[in-house]
């Protein structure tokens, strides 16, 4: 799958993020949390075709007593008369194939509600495991020092409160970082100004030079990290 | 959603031991509701829809078997006839009085004259072509007897039952409540179905509203509390991430926040361990009270209070 946290850098390789990609749904890409959506899903699915198959089948026992009534009332009627036995089979025939129909007209309709319920399910899920996804995309960013911009969900999307918590936070840390490099970009130019100037001790004056040295690698790979 | 209270029992390493409790079940209103709302909304439907169908067919099957009932034969009760006792007696007949010429003679074999209420004759408007004779007839007077005391006994009808009767009757009525009582079970069915159909479909929108509630909340709880260390880390606060509790759902997610957390916090370990650097080599050098010294002091004691 495709990461929805890419930022594509602006012309000319500047850091201000572009106007964010406009990611689509992919079918493949519906089933992001197995866990979480497959839980739901199945649970209202299987709760659906319970609620269906038992539904149904007492609609199709009471229909098969009325027709087992009609066809004993009908034998009891025409069991004098053999001309009429035709006519009593071809009834009870009616009847049966009536009653056979309805059981596949409800198993189905019963299919067709598992299926595009199912397929609903996993699109409303989808709308919470894809926020979830892409939060989760930025804490691995976050886990390797990481902290780029943060683009918006997309529409439709749930957890919106969610991600405004997560989006403020990473842009709170993202800040002060910035600001701390900035600092101590700052704080680093001015100890190498006052070295220059100062009569620093000699072996101490190496390792202040190496620290300076250090903490400027440092500032940059932060700084690079940040943009 | 108040914070939960720790737990009397030893945690495990990470673990606070919060305990659910039913007053923050809702966590978050938008997510739960929708979800569970979903459920309660669909199965209400499902059985609604259905229900309705399963007692319209129930419905006619009742109807169906009702007619096939009514229509069993009962054995008739045999039906008594009055007139079987007395038919060995003839008739009451009014006397026939002899004419003016037949005076003093016996009177005749020929059979009496019917009635006069019940004859024809007795109506005052002739029939047409009787002819004059008859008219004159009915012009004669008619003597009436009248029986002011009689020795004879007069014998009641008397109605002949037949030995089988009291069976007949009793199977009749036995047979008539018998279908009765099939009626009545007919329709005790019909109304237990609709009973057990409104009955199922409340405990059914009253239990999956509870468990979705439940549900929700093991993906709200993971959220909540993910909420609010992103709270803390947003005030610059990173303190120690504890574990989630025991049956919450995310856990992978929550692994993700954790380590995050745990990259933000290398992050600032690093600036302090190369803060701390310069500022040891600084002071060895001669330079510890350097403005951007203590300024850089100053970074380091905020990073390692964040880290605490």
């Amino acid at each position: 799958m495709s990461d929805p946290t890419a930022a594509t850098p602006g012309p000319g390789g500047d850091t201000k993020p572009a106007p964010r990609p406009h990611y689509k749904r992919k079918l493949s890409n519906y089933l992001l949390d197995k866990k979480l959506q497959l839980r739901y899903v199945l649970l209202v699915t299987i709760l659906s075709g319970v609620i269906a198959g038992a539904l149904g089948y007492l609609i199709y026992q009471q229909k098969r007593l009325a027709s087992e009534s009609i066809e004993k009332d009908l034998a009891s009627l025409t069991q004098a008369d053999s001309s009429q036995e035709d006519f009593q089979e071809h009834v009870a025939s009616g009847l049966e194939s009536e009653d056979r129909a309805l059981v596949y007209k409800m198993a189905g309709v019963g299919v067709g509600l598992v299926i595009i319920l199912s397929l609903y399910l996993l699109i409303m899920t989808h709308k919470v495991a894809g926020p979830l996804y892409k939060v989760s995309m930025y804490f691995d960013r976050m886990a390797v020092g990481r902290l780029g911009a943060v683009t918006p969900l997309r529409e439709g999307d749930m957890l919106q409160d969610f991600y405004l918590n997560f989006k403020d936070m990473h842009d709170a840390v993202r800040t002060r970082a910035q600001a701390d490099a900035s600092a101590l970009e700052k704080a680093l130019e001015t100890l190498r100004d006052s070295k220059n100037q100062a009569d620093y001790r000699g072996e101490a004056r190496a390792k202040l030079d190496e620290a300076l040295d250090d903490l400027d690698k440092h500032l940059a790979e932060r700084k690079k990290s940040l943009a | 959603m108040t914070q939960p209270s720790k737990a009397p029992s030893a945690p495990k390493p990470g673990d606070r031991g919060y305990k659910r409790s039913w007053k923050n079940l809702l966590i978050n209103k938008r997510y739960q509701l929708q979800f569970t709302l979903f459920m309660v909304g669909l199965s209400t439907l499902l059985m609604a829809g259905l229900g309705i169908w399963v007692m319209k067919v129930a419905n006619e099957t009742t109807t169906v078997s009702m007619a096939s009932v009514r229509g069993t034969p009962c054995p008739k009760i045999p039906a008594l006839d009055e007139g079987s006792g007395s038919e060995e007696e003839g008739p009451a007949v009014p006397m026939k009085l002899p004419e003016e010429g037949d005076a003093g003679t016996a009177p005749s074999d020929t059979p009496p004259a019917a009635p006069v209420a019940d004859s024809p004759a007795a109506d005052p408007a002739p029939a047409a072509g009787s002819g004059s004779a008859a008219a004159k007839e009915d012009e004669r007077p008619r003597a009436m007897v009248v029986m002011d005391e009689s020795s004879m006994t007069m014998l009641p009808n008397v109605i002949k039952v037949p030995e089988d009767f009291g069976q007949k009757v009793v199977g009749h009525w036995t047979c008539e409540l018998r279908l009765g009582a099939e009626i009545n079970a007919l329709e005790r069915g019909r109304l237990l179905i609709l009973y057990v159909l409104i009955g199922t479909g409340l405990l059914l929108v009253i239990g999956l509203a509870v468990y979705g509630i439940k549900m929700t909340h093991k993906v709200a709880g993971p959220l909540f509390k993910v909420s609010l260390y992103l709270g803390k880390m947003q005030q610059g606060r990173f303190d120690k991430v504890w574990n989630l509790r025991k049956g919450d759902q995310l856990v992978d997610f929550y692994e993700h926040f954790k380590l995050a957390h745990a990259g933000v916090v290398k992050m600032e370990k690093e600036d302090i361990a190369k803060l701390k650097a310069v500022i040891a080599a600084a002071e060895q050098a001669g330079a510890g009270e350097h403005a951007t010294i203590v300024e850089l002091r100053d970074i380091v004691a905020r990073k390692e209070k964040a880290i605490e």
